[in-house]
């Protein structure tokens, strides 16, 4: 009987201390993941580089060159130097088109470089005279590359910093949408001054708007009635010129007098 | 209207759909009751191992087991699992002996089966909660990993209207994806040390509670046969 009762009364110790070093164990991961881990925190600045002088080789590139000089004793610290200045003029005009040749330029470039050390290997058996004839052209060849390589780096590069870019520079895809939306809207007849709505706007990949939120209202309710009403009414929203300007949520600001 | 580069784990959590937070939400809370349970098991076991220690030196130390008896009954509350068992079976011992004429065995056996049901019931407190946490540290990452094939087919639908399909579409819902798996294996890791650790601590006692209970029966099968 008496140990029934006992049994019932049993209470396991330390609820409150437990229940504050679970949530303790918690808090301490949270913080830990908030402020402790940081997967690419900064956001990849988007700088525009003027490239005055070539930037610095990179270590691994300039290793390639190296063994196919190393066999001839003929001059070759100006294999070293020539293709510097060359750099620079081959680098300084792909630069404003950087964004449209993007897909078709790398691939002009693989070809070359696949080819271009079978011709090496044979080469160190033949005569002198013929040597000379064919370093020369060895050495056309291997500035040739260096320069496509080191292109190819920087047009890394750039494009890298161009993805970055794009999303800041497609006011004329904002332009666009907003001019469809704003073809939609019926203003509604009694607003006063000019307050900013904010919308967010969710789109899929084919421009369907898949949802609207009001974020910042402008303090009219009809007016953001009717421009949600129209942001509705545009869908599919225009898409943008370059796929890579697509984003899925949009933030969309509106002034009445902007629409009039 | 910028490119959502910021991988913050925060940023991951907001951004992910419904469903997944909704995961995450669970796997939360789940963790929390299992390290809950983790730290009041902790204390609990500390405790009874504490007591039965306690218990067990005073008992073999030679002391007066009416005494004991009695100090048993007086604080019940604070009297640990060996102790009720020891003064079940000593409570049936005394009643069984005192009614007059009977086989000396009956006491001894009474008091054994009055020992065996304590036992039974402190094993049964001790194991309380125990099987949530093997519940959590075997369901807990499939919970997460249902979160997770959610968020990456969500994130690959995302892709099949784009013309050019770039790692940078689906990568951030992947990897919101990923943290609820993440979560997952955060609430199941420790669930399941604590469950092999526990287990294992509560076998230990009852190996010990078994064994005192045969000998405690020797005791009261020598008593009675003496007082014969």
């Amino acid at each position: 009987m008496s140990a029934a009762v006992g049994a019932l009364l049993y209470q396991e110790p330390g609820k409150v201390p437990s229940a504050v070093l679970a949530l303790l164990v918690h808090v301490l991961l949270a913080l830990f993941l908030i402020f402790g881990v940081h997967w690419q925190n900064r956001q990849p600045e988007a700088v525009t580089v003027e490239l005055w002088a070539s930037p610095p080789a990179p270590v691994g590139e300039k290793v390639e060159p190296a063994p196919q000089v190393k066999p001839e004793p003929v001059p070759e610290p100006k294999a070293a130097v020539t293709p510097e200045p060359k750099v620079e003029k081959v680098v300084e005009p792909p630069k404003p088109d950087i964004v449209l040749e993007k897909k078709k330029e790398p691939k002009k470039k693989e070809v070359p470089k696949k080819v271009e050390p079978k011709p090496h290997k044979p080469e160190p058996k033949l005569n002198l005279d013929r040597s000379k004839d064919i370093r020369a052209q060895l050495e056309r060849e291997t500035t040739a590359l260096s320069q496509q390589l080191e292109k190819d780096r920087i047009l890394d590069q750039m494009r890298r910093e161009a993805a970055a870019f794009a999303a800041t520079a497609d006011a004329a895809y904002i332009g666009k949408l907003k001019g469809k939306i704003k073809g939609n809207v019926v203003l509604p007849p009694d607003i006063a001054g000019n307050p900013e709505a904010i919308f967010d706007v969710v789109q899929l990949p084919t421009g369907e708007v898949m949802s609207v939120r009001l974020r910042k209202s402008s303090g009219h309710k009809a007016y953001d009635a009717a421009v949600e009403r129209a942001i509705l009414k545009s869908s599919p929203l225009p898409r943008p010129d370059k796929p890579e300007q697509f984003q899925r949520n949009l933030e969309i600001k509106f002034r009445p007098q902007e629409l009039k | 209207m910028n490119v959502t580069q910021d991988l913050s784990i925060l940023s991951l959590i907001t951004n992910a759909s419904v469903l997944v937070q909704l995961v995450m939400a669970l796997l939360l809370v789940v963790s929390f009751m299992s390290w809950l349970f983790i730290f009041r098991k902790l204390f609990a076991l500390r405790l009874a191992a504490v007591q039965t220690e306690k218990f067990e030196r005073d008992f073999w130390s030679g002391s007066d087991m009416n005494g004991l008896y009695q100090s048993a009954v007086n604080d019940r509350h604070r009297a640990g699992s060996l102790e009720r068992i020891f003064e079940a079976g000593f409570r049936e011992f005394a009643k069984l002996r005192a009614q007059r004429g009977t086989d000396p065995s009956i006491p001894v056996e009474g008091a054994r089966r009055a020992m065996r049901a304590t036992y039974q019931r402190e094993m049964d407190n001790l194991e309380r909660h125990l099987s949530f946490l093997a519940s959590v540290g075997s369901v807990s990452p499939y919970v997460g990993l249902f979160g997770t094939v959610w968020g990456i087919m969500n994130s690959f639908r995302s892709l099949a209207n784009v013309n050019q399909a770039t790692l940078a579409h689906v990568a951030p819902g992947i990897a919101e994806a990923l943290i609820a798996t993440a979560i997952g294996l955060f609430a199941a890791i420790p669930a399941v040390i604590a469950y092999n650790r526990y287990a294992h601590d509560i076998d230990r006692l009852a190996i010990r509670f078994e064994s005192f209970i045969e000998e405690f029966s020797n005791i009261l099968q020598r008593q009675s046969g003496v007082s014969k």
